[in-house]
């Protein structure tokens, strides 16, 4: 063996680092991508196409603990003069269930200056008033949407889900998921309380 | 020897039995893509075109939950109302925008998805043209070109 250094039989001119450099660049991108993707809020959140559109219109059977205050059939239908805060909900819904009595507690607050609505979808009337039953829901109503076709409508894709409309009757924000404290005190002030 | 052969025959009946049976049993599953009674075949097919808000990566003609069953039940009412598939869809996009469509259409950043796989074939094209160019290049590559050096080392290893 000869111990001469092994002489580099390829006489390409030498690559130098700016050679790897579009490498690198596609590299520093898909790491961006990916991170980007990591520290998305959450993945699977979605904004509702109606934001900034007019709340669709409805008008659904109350059910029984509030017909004797909003009558027989109640819903959105333009011109009510106060915001709203629509609220999709089911008996059989866990997390409808950390959410109700905060609900109420606003509702008995805010009540005078913005109509709370529970659409009650995709449900049995009975266990509905079990309920509302259960957790003493008395200071806003809900109107029964047994198959859920308005929550169609609205394009809910699960429930619990909660909509704000202006004064005006335009959907500002669709929440999906349990509505939180914090998440209640935003959807006022958006409506400028 | 023929009613040896029968009775290889009968013995292997206890065998062949439940395989049958089995059969049967296979035969009596209705095939996955059989609508149920309820709804033409038109509408289980512009559901499957249409995702289940409630669920993970079936479509409204495959899911039983609740607001797929509606969503069925709306596309066989505006189907016998005269509306066409288009028309369907529009109705649902409007609620729940473009991601309600199974295939969304190719425009703005879902136009990149569409083209990625395209953009991929082009970067391996160039990729594999390039490599073919310098081996070529090598290959041509005459005595002249090649350094003193190189060939001194090259004889002193033979």
């Amino acid at each position: 063996m000869s111990d001469k250094p092994v002489v580099q039989l390829d006489n390409e001119p030498k690559r130098t680092w700016l050679a790897y450099l579009p490498w690198l660049l596609l590299v520093v991108a898909l790491g961006g991508v990916f991170v980007w993707g990591l520290r998305r809020e959450d993945p699977n959140k979605l904004e509702s196409a109606l934001v900034g559109k007019p709340a669709p219109a409805f008008s659904l059977p109350v059910l029984q603990p509030y017909q004797a205050r909003y009558g027989q059939e109640f819903g959105v239908r333009g011109g009510e003069g106060k915001p709203i805060i629509l609220n999709i909900w089911a008996s059989w819904c866990i997390p409808c269930r950390t959410e109700a009595p905060l609900l109420e507690q606003y509702a008995q607050r805010y009540g005078d200056k913005v109509l709370f609505l529970g659409i009650n979808v995709q449900d049995q009337q009975p266990a509905a008033l079990g309920f509302i039953e259960e957790f003493n829901l008395r200071s806003f109503p809900s109107v029964f949407d047994g198959r859920g076709r308005i929550g169609i409508d609205y394009g809910y894709y699960g429930v619990p889900e909660t909509f704000v409309i202006d004064a005006s009757g335009k959907v500002l924000l669709r929440h999906a998921g349990a509505v939180s404290e914090a998440d209640l005190q935003g959807f006022l002030r958006q409506v400028g309380l | 020897m023929k009613s040896g052969a029968r009775a290889g025959r009968l013995r292997a009946v206890p065998f062949l039995l439940p395989l049958f049976s089995f059969l049967l049993f296979s035969l009596a599953q209705p095939a996955s893509t059989t609508p149920p009674p309820d709804f033409s075949a038109e509408v289980f097919e512009i559901a499957r075109d249409l995702r289940c808000p409630v669920c993970q990566g079936e479509s409204a003609g495959e899911s039983n939950a609740g607001v797929a069953v509606e969503m069925r039940r709306i596309i066989a009412e505006q189907l016998a109302q005269g509306k066409s598939r288009e028309e369907i869809q529009a109705f649902f996009v409007q609620r729940y925008g473009d991601w309600i469509l199974s295939q969304p259409p190719a425009r703005g950043v879902n136009l990149l998805v569409w083209l990625s796989p395209l953009l991929g074939f082009a970067a391996l094209g160039f990729a594999l043209w390039r490599y073919q160019a310098a081996v070529k290049a090598r290959s041509r590559r005459s005595a002249a070109d090649v350094s003193d050096e190189e060939i001194r080392a090259m004889e002193s290893k033979l």
